[in-house]
């Protein structure tokens, strides 16, 4: 069925067209109209000023890495090793942090106080403590799971980027140094030292019974 | 066979078996600490009280009790029967037990766990029990409630060393008194024994002794808490973190069943511990066989070496074997002498056997000289398969180490080919070696006979194989690979296969499953598979047994 034919007119090109030089013109013609515009708003003050408001207080944007932005408390940074009151290692070895770990990289060597030790029987400690950082996978398990607030990530730190790859595998030596976002290399939760006056226990020569 | 019903199934017993041992014949398991399937009953830990039906026309016993009512705030006067321990009630005939099922027993379980864990540290975290513990496992399935009690609990001595194996922890025990049990029963030394009573109570050695013997650590073995712990395997790793493989202890011509507890992402061995079987070592093992898991990584042979003038150089196995043969084609045919071992598998030596027999080979047999045996599991012969390097000879004639010596100072000895390093002779004894061409060795350990071997080749140890064991009672039992082969070690069998197609002999064996069909051709006598799995539980159906509380002389 043959249907309406409609013809379409070809546009034409002008002479101006075709020189292109009347187009740019008014392209620069809008630029300029909103430069004056815009700079004569700004100076009248109707509008926040670009170049002087970032040198003003109170605007959320960092020059980093000169400057750095504070971690929430519970943002997960590298570990840390708690110390007790006396320096030594809060840690008593229980391996719950290296299997409650995902990525296994967690090492622990635990061993046994010497005969004579006040903390014989009641506690281990970890003859060698070593964590891969580059393993890690950050998840927080192993603070979830230490009985004993031994290990955190609370020290608001990342990894630093190191060479070597040996670099990365943090020994007991190096996680004790470590210190909180706080500067503090110990823990806010109390503990009991068997012997203390502050230890709740009472052995078969100090107890009443 | 007579019958009871346990919750509604029908359990038989002999006459005798007591409600516990019967139920644990059928695999269900009434919740217990101080019963031991290979002890005497002390029925004092009160855990598998369970509720047993009056008979017909029988009253049931009942006892008045104070019960809390929540509605009225105020205890009430109510009445419950009188419940029995199982491991001392002795079943009988149409006895009607009620255990899962009856909510007295379920009460009365929860409340002895309760009372159990009153003044206990709850230092799971540490302590070597911790996920092997029955404290923990009844405690999940019975008590879900927390400890009710507020005051301080009973402190008590921590870490008592009671000899060389065995470190004491008072405050996690629970008085079963397993521990002295195995020392009287099993050993027949009452060397341990509870002091004191109530909350006070402590186990202790006698005065003046510390716990010694060859048996120290099944007392560790049979303690359901973390209360008794072994020295060697105290805080070296957690249990959970291990895997248990079936093996055959290789301490002596008893052949034990074990278990091996390995670390499989160190691969390493932790502990041994005994595997039931009625027919061989029942419940225990003595203390040499539960530390031979130590020699599996010590003074291994790791490389293949070849002797050069005095020294010893490196190389690989397959050159090592090329080296062999090539010196061991210059032998005469009957100059040849094969050594077996007595330590090695009945496979290792079977193929060895084959070897020796297509080179016209006389046979001799290396093994460890005897020590110091008792009546209970320790054989005066160190050997584990001195029996079977025996049988597969087939009627052979074979001789001891003195006997290669001496031929070898006769001078009717050209060169040597050996398994095992475990021989009983001193060094100089083996000097006669060096008049020998060429002496062969395949060993998994160092020793005196590996120092002089011209060519040593690096074996599999007993751990890092599969492999069978005949004991002195002439039963082949098999062991199971525990561990992948250290170095460039590899299973015996495949070193003097391979050896022997290096000099062109008929050893077709490639697979362990190969040996295995031709030793239950050729020797059916120390083929480990026409006997019933080792691994079955304690009591296998075969031929009615006594009642296991039968103790050891």
């Amino acid at each position: 069925m043959p249907g309406k034919t409609k013809v379409l007119k070809k546009p034409t090109r002008t002479l101006a067209d075709q020189s292109y030089l009347v187009e740019v013109v008014k392209g620069l013609g809008t630029t300029l109209k909103h430069f004056f515009q815009g700079t004569g708003q700004m100076v009248s003050g109707r509008v926040p000023n670009a170049v002087t408001d970032p040198l003003a207080e109170g605007i959320s944007t960092l020059s980093y890495p000169e400057e750095k932005r504070a971690y929430s408390e519970r943002w997960r940074g590298v570990h840390r090793l708690t110390h007790r009151d006396d320096g030594s290692p809060r840690c008593v070895a229980c391996l719950c942090c290296s299997t409650a770990c995902p990525a296994q990289c967690i090492y622990i060597k635990p061993g046994e106080y010497p005969e004579g030790d006040k903390r014989r029987g009641y506690e281990r400690y970890p003859v060698e403590f070593v964590i891969d950082e580059l393993r890690c996978i950050f998840c927080g398990f192993c603070v979830e799971a230490c009985p004993c607030d031994a290990i955190r990530m609370d020290t608001g730190t990342h990894m630093t980027a190191f060479d070597v790859k040996s670099d990365f595998v943090y020994d007991k030596d190096k996680l004790m140094s470590m210190v909180s976002q706080h500067g503090t290399q110990k823990s806010e939760n109390p503990r009991h030292e068997p012997g203390d006056s502050g230890h709740p226990g009472i052995d078969r020569l100090h107890g009443g019974h | 066979m007579p019958t009871f019903k346990l919750d509604d199934i029908e359990i038989p017993f002999e006459k005798g078996e007591t409600i516990i041992q019967a139920a644990h014949r059928q695999g269900i398991e009434i919740p217990h600490y101080c019963w031991h399937p290979g002890l005497s009953i002390a029925a004092n830990c009160r855990m598998c009280l369970v509720e047993i039906e009056p008979g017909p026309g029988q009253r049931a016993m009942m006892l008045d009790v104070l019960k809390w009512d929540a509605a009225k705030n105020d205890y009430v006067v109510d009445r419950k029967p009188k419940l029995q321990p199982a491991c001392q009630q002795m079943a009988g005939e149409g006895m009607v037990v009620r255990s899962e099922s009856s909510h007295f027993v379920k009460d009365a379980r929860a409340h002895v766990q309760e009372f159990l864990l009153v003044n206990h540290p709850v230092d799971c975290p540490i302590c070597d029990q911790a996920g092997e513990c029955k404290l923990q496992d009844y405690y999940l399935s019975e008590q879900h409630t927390p400890k009710r009690m507020l005051d301080e609990p009973v402190h008590k001595p921590k870490a008592t060393v009671f000899g060389d194996t065995i470190v004491y922890d008072a405050e996690r025990c629970i008085a079963c008194t397993r521990c002295i049990r195995v020392c009287d029963e099993l050993v027949g030394d009452h060397m341990l024994d509870l002091r004191e009573r109530g909350n006070r109570f402590e186990v202790v050695v006698a005065p003046g002794r510390k716990l010694e013997g060859d048996y120290t650590l099944m007392t560790e073995h049979v303690c359901p808490v973390g209360a008794l712990t072994s020295s060697h395997f105290r805080f070296k790793a957690r249990v959970w973190t291990l895997k248990e493989m079936p093996s055959i202890c290789p301490g002596c011509a008893t052949g034990c069943n074990m278990y091996i507890d390995v670390d499989l992402r160190e691969l390493r061995a932790y502990r041994n511990r005994p595997r039931d079987n009625e027919h061989v070592n029942k419940f225990w093992m003595c203390d040499d066989g539960m530390m031979t898991y130590l020699r599996e990584s010590e003074g291994r042979v790791l490389k293949a070496s070849v002797r050069k003038e005095s020294s010893r150089e490196e190389t690989t196995v397959e050159a090592a074997l090329e080296r062999a043969a090539a010196g061991l084609k210059g032998v005469q045919k009957g100059w040849l002498a094969v050594l077996l071992s007595a330590q090695a598998s009945t496979e290792d030596n079977f193929v060895m056997v084959e070897f020796a027999r297509q080179l016209g080979a006389p046979l001799y047999l290396s093994a460890k000289g005897p020590w110091k045996g008792d009546e209970i599991l320790r054989n005066v012969d160190q050997n584990p398969n001195r029996a079977g390097a025996v049988a597969v000879a087939n009627n052979a004639k074979v001789g001891s180490l003195k006997d290669l010596l001496h031929a070898i100072s006769a001078g009717q000895v050209q060169a040597v080919v050996g398994l095992g390093t475990d021989i009983d002779a001193d060094a100089e004894s083996l000097a006669v070696l060096s008049r020998v061409s060429e002496v062969v060795l395949i060993a998994a350990h160092d020793g005196p006979l590996a120092a002089r071997a011209s060519v040593l080749l690096p074996a599999a140890s007993t751990f890092e194989v599969t492999g069978s064991f005949m004991n002195v009672k002439g039963i082949a039992q098999e062991f199971r690979k525990a561990l992948p082969p250290k170095g460039d070690a590899v299973p015996a069998w495949d070193l003097v296969a391979r050896l022997g197609r290096a000099m062109e002999l008929d050893l077709k064996y490639r697979k362990f499953k190969e040996v295995r069909a031709a030793l239950a051709v050729l020797t059916p006598a120390a083929n480990p598979e026409r006997v019933p799995a080792a691994d079955a539980p304690s009591t296998p159906p075969a031929a009615p047994t006594t009642p296991s509380t039968a103790t050891n002389p």
